[in-house]
């Protein structure tokens, strides 16, 4: 079996119906965090634990989601992008929304995979995960507009 | 009556509370747990009428805390609210004796639709 690439439309719902708000998508320029790039990347494994895939969001998207999510005011959220890194609290919700989003890789005859690891935004990228980060080859890279809150960055990659 | 809520994320715990209100079935006492064997604990000590558990948790995932709580003579209503909504993760939840499966992210209409099969 092979790891399934979610479609832009799967992201949207998901996110869409998770975060209560309007959201829409649209397709971007890879995102390549360097190495002071403050980026958050969920990793997912398969069942054999092997990571499959990796969803690597940008500052903006970590603070937007994670606040979202949770009800945390706007304000908040821009405070932590004017920072450099997410709160505890965004931190902590951006992982049930990372979490919840290893749902649009389980499709029928695809690799299972769960959420293993959530790196927040702020401080730095272990450089194996970050190099993991620029693979090319299958991976989806959008600019997500979450009503209400902000726009950001966000590409699913699979390893 | 009285519902037990497991979920690793303090967030999503809120948003499942929510949602049961939304969907009509507020004012239920409510009792939480962090993962798997915290809830089995606490559905010796609680008794709840219900368990509403997330799947993947540290300690112990949701389908063990099932298996562990049937395999202990215990029939308390048990259903899954997770991320892990294929088929093959339905079954598995209904052979081991859940009541339901919602899969995040979940409208309150799937909440009443569930939860009117139990209560």
């Amino acid at each position: 079996m092979a790891v399934h690439l979610p479609q832009p439309k799967q992201l949207r719902d998901l996110l869409a119906d998770l975060l209560g708000r309007d959201v829409t998508l649209s397709p971007s320029a890879p995102f390549a965090p360097g190495p002071d790039t403050p980026a958050s990347v969920a990793l997912y494994v398969d069942d054999s634990l092997r990571i499959g895939a990796l969803i690597a969001c940008d500052l903006a998207f970590s603070a937007y989601a994670g606040a979202a999510l949770g009800l945390i005011p706007v304000a908040d959220a821009a405070t932590a992008v004017g920072d450099g890194k997410v709160t505890d609290a965004i931190g902590e919700n951006l992982y049930e929304v990372l979490n919840i989003a290893a749902s649009t890789f389980n499709v029928a005859g695809a690799d299972h995979l769960r959420l293993h690891a959530l790196h927040p935004a702020g401080p730095p990228l272990d450089p194996q995960v970050r190099i993991s980060t620029l693979t090319l080859g299958r991976r989806e890279d959008l600019a997500v507009e979450i009503g209400g809150y902000g726009s950001g960055l966000l590409s699913v990659v699979l390893l | 009556m009285k519902i037990l809520i497991a979920d690793d994320s303090r967030v999503m715990r809120q948003i499942v509370i929510r949602t049961l209100r939304q969907a009509g079935h507020g004012g239920h006492d409510i009792v939480e747990a962090e993962n798997g064997r915290q809830a089995l604990e606490l559905v010796r000590t609680e008794a709840p009428d219900l368990v509403l558990s997330d799947w993947n948790m540290p300690e112990m995932n949701g389908i063990d805390c099932l298996s562990a709580l049937r395999a202990s003579g215990s029939q308390v209503a048990f259903g899954f609210v997770t991320s892990e909504g294929s088929e093959e993760m339905r079954e598995r939840a209904a052979s081991a004796g859940a009541a339901f499966l919602i899969a995040k992210p979940f409208t309150p209409e799937a909440f009443d639709d569930a939860l009117r099969s139990v209560i």
